[in-house]
């Protein structure tokens, strides 16, 4: 072996040298601090190796002696955690062995107890950072941790989100709500926030009953742009906002909404609305006066630009689900969206209100196309096969479970059909698609055992 | 391929404003069927002249040149300030002035007469209502020069679109967009495209946060004595830059061009005395 400095002799006494490591651990001595750095060398006096004196010199130093410095606290910690690892240990008794005089008659097995337990010493900084790991992805995920982690704004970036949840839709002094409505509300309200708390997105749930806002006007739903530009105040340093209806479930609690669609706008979105138009708007703008933009079908085609992801159903836009990010142009939106000429000439005939309005400006103002991108239907807004079903099943609209649909929206279910019905089996359907590998185990058995029983019971009546 | 190309020259090309560009455009809307083919050359004149004058730009888009589904023909100055922002895409202010109007002076340099930021912080009417004689929407106390997009004058009656200066931008984009809508256009405003920018104004605080109004006679002075809409006080008067017609397309007693041509000679005679 090599001695990487001179032997220094100390004036407390004990060994003086790195000559006297064990030989095994010769391959490891990279530069080293000098051992009169360390201060509470007391008890150097009697049995006491290099390799003690190490650990306990990066105890007090709390940098490791192997490694560049400057690791950074965890690394600091893991190694506090991986010298203290092995603290229950004597170290005296091992120095006896440890020296390679091994006597020859020693049994085999005590030899191979002798050889693992120098492994696991030789080993012990790594099994240390590897309990650390386990140990630190355990506490990440079973304390709220990772929550914090998801929602803060420059690591998970989940705050950037907010989850605008309208309860209690046409209801107030238009009508009372049943057990039946009550529990639909309960159920996405729960759903909702099970998502968000899981993701760390922000949630709002406002109510949407009808409100007489003036004395002299119903603004019926229109509530939706005072309703976004409230939440748009109130969370300051959200990004996206997203609208949901109260009839809609979130199927997949898994989906992350940036991996899901905005971490790539240009691939989860279109911005060309000729690739699904059942409005047969003309799209882009023909006339010539218009700036190359404004006459472009996709905008400028940067992701950024892009402040409004809306997707379509059959009869057009649908805004039981969007995306609408904060930005100036934003602010002009929501500022004109409702206008009371447009109001007063159309209310009778704007059925959906808002939303046919938003038609008619994306119609018929330009500056709305060049910010405005559609989203396939069925990433955000899928329908039960209740909706849009004259023509049967369309794989652009309608849930699949096979392909394990994000949201489902149960548009239109108040209109003669059984919303909560409907809830509830979408619940139990997300419940059973997303069950835990040992729920799915303990689900089988008892799948099997009724089988079985159903089976022995038919036989029964069979024989009689 | 090309068109990638190309498009990536004109993003790349958004900060580098070409030699030469005008930093001002004169847009001026000519109705090929209500104009005789002098008047319209006139007209044209004494834009040229001050363009050239101070280096700026003129357009004339023609009410024959746009589609406006039935409405009034005033209306072309939207879609033509569009299209004059479309065909400058690097000038900053678009000058909009009725075709019933003139120049008189042309020495007056814009940006030293109203659009410069500390001049039109200086000139700007704060806290006024907007549209006379008590609307309850009233302009911005605090707006900064710089962030102003429309600069408007206002008379006894209301606002006047017939002189005003638009900041191209975004911003231009959905303020002319807006006023376009074509529900405003068929709601029968009473004075059509004049009444419908009053109604965005006052409705729409995105918009009025982008509007300064000044002094009437900076942009807007007249050639008649109309007592509703400023009298005596607003007639032009020698030195004053613009002299609008104002209200003869209306009135079937009076003939624009007949004013006009009155002017024009009063504007040739100045030209010819001052040396010019």
């Amino acid at each position: 072996m090599s001695l990487s400095r001179s032997p220094s002799p100390r004036g407390g006494g004990g060994w003086s040298s790195p000559g006297l490591t064990s030989p095994y651990e010769s391959g490891k001595s990279s530069p080293r601090r000098t051992y009169g750095d360390v201060k509470n060398n007391g008890s150097a006096g009697t049995g006491v190796t290099w390799e003690t004196a190490k650990a306990r010199s990066d105890e007090v130093k709390g940098h490791p002696s192997y490694s560049t410095q400057n690791q950074g606290f965890f690394s600091r910690n893991a190694r506090r955690l991986s010298t203290s690892f092995m603290k229950g240990r004597d170290f005296s008794d091992r120095e006896k062995l440890g020296r390679g005089r091994i006597p020859t008659h020693y049994d085999r097995a005590v030899r191979l107890l002798t050889a693992l337990g120098r492994m696991a010493w030789r080993l012990r900084l790594r099994l240390g950072i590897v309990t650390t790991c386990i140990l630190a992805f355990v506490l990440f995920y079973a304390t709220p941790l990772h929550r914090v982690y998801r929602h803060t704004s420059w690591l998970g970036g989940g705050s950037k989100y907010v989850i605008i949840l309208a309860a209690n839709q046409g209801g107030g002094v238009m009508e009372w709500k049943g057990p039946r409505e009550w529990a639909i509300e309960r159920d996405s309200v729960k759903n909702k926030k099970r998502y968000a708390k899981k993701w760390g997105y922000e949630l709002e749930i406002v109510d949407m009953s009808t409100k007489k806002r003036y004395a002299h006007e119903w603004r019926e739903s229109w509530e939706k742009v005072d309703t976004i530009r409230n939440c748009m105040r109130k969370y300051p340093k959200a990004e996206w906002f997203w609208w949901l209806d109260l009839n809609t479930f979130i199927m997949e609690p898994s989906y992350r909404l940036q991996s899901h669609i905005f971490n790539d706008l240009s691939k989860s979105t279109y911005r060309d609305i000729n690739e699904y138009n059942p409005l047969n708007i003309t799209h882009p703008f023909k006339v010539p006066y218009l700036d190359n933009v404004a006459r472009s079908p996709t905008g400028n085609s940067q992701p950024d630009s892009v402040d409004l992801i809306v997707p379509q159903d059959c009869g057009g836009f649908n805004l039981g689900s969007f995306f609408i990010h904060r930005s100036v142009w934003t602010d002009r939106l929501l500022d004109i969206w409702w206008d009371p000429v447009g109001y007063e000439q159309k209310h009778m005939e704007w059925e959906h209100k808002e939303q046919d309005a938003l038609e008619h400006l994306y119609t018929n103002q330009p500056w709305i196309r060049s910010h405005t991108a559609f989203i396939p239907q069925r990433k955000i807004n899928s329908f039960p096969m209740g909706a849009c079903s004259d023509n049967g099943v369309d794989s652009r609209i309608h849930y699949s479970e096979q392909e394990r649909d994000f949201v489902v929206n149960m548009a239109g279910c108040e209109w003669g059909r059984d919303c909560w019905g409907e809830m509830y089996n979408f619940r139990e359907l997300s419940n059973k698609l997303n069950r835990t590998l040992w729920e799915k185990f303990k689900d089988s058995i008892s799948d099997r055992i009724k089988a079985f029983k159903a089976k022995h019971k038919k036989e029964g009546d069979d024989g009689q | 391929m090309i068109f990638y190309f190309g498009s990536s020259l004109f993003s790349g090309g958004k900060d580098r404003i070409p030699y030469g560009t005008p930093q001002v455009v004169i847009v001026t809307v000519l109705d090929d069927a209500t104009m005789s083919e002098q008047y319209r050359e006139r007209v044209v004149e004494n834009r040229e002249y001050y363009a050239e004058m101070q280096g700026y730009g003129t357009f004339y888009p023609n009410v024959s040149d746009y589609e406006l589904l039935n409405s009034p023909s005033t209306w072309t100055l939207v879609p033509g300030l569009r299209h004059a922002m479309t065909a400058n895409p690097h000038s900053t202010y678009f000058f909009s002035l009725s075709p019933h109007s003139l120049i008189m002076d042309p020495s007056v340099d814009l940006d030293e007469h109203v659009t410069g930021k500390k001049k039109l912080e200086s000139l700007m009417l704060r806290d006024k209502p907007v549209v006379p004689p008590d609307s309850v929407i009233r302009t911005f106390a605090h707006l900064k020069g710089d962030k102003i997009d429309l600069i408007l004058t206002q008379d006894g009656e209301g606002l006047c679109q017939g002189s005003f200066i638009l900041r191209r931008g975004e911003w231009a984009k959905f303020f002319l967009d807006t006023w376009f809508d074509p529900l405003y256009r068929s709601y029968n405003f009473q004075k059509a495209e004049g009444h419908a920018l009053e109604h965005v104004v006052q409705w729409h605080p995105t918009i009025l946060t982008k509007l300064a109004l000044v002094p009437q006679k900076l942009l807007n002075t007249y050639n008649v004595d109309s007592p509703g809409r400023g009298g005596k006080d607003v007639m032009y008067k020698k030195g004053d830059f613009v002299v609008r017609l104002i209200g003869c397309e209306l009135d079937t007693t009076r003939s624009c061009e007949t004013e006009f041509n009155v002017l024009y000679d009063e504007w040739k005679l100045q030209m010819k005395n001052s040396g010019n």
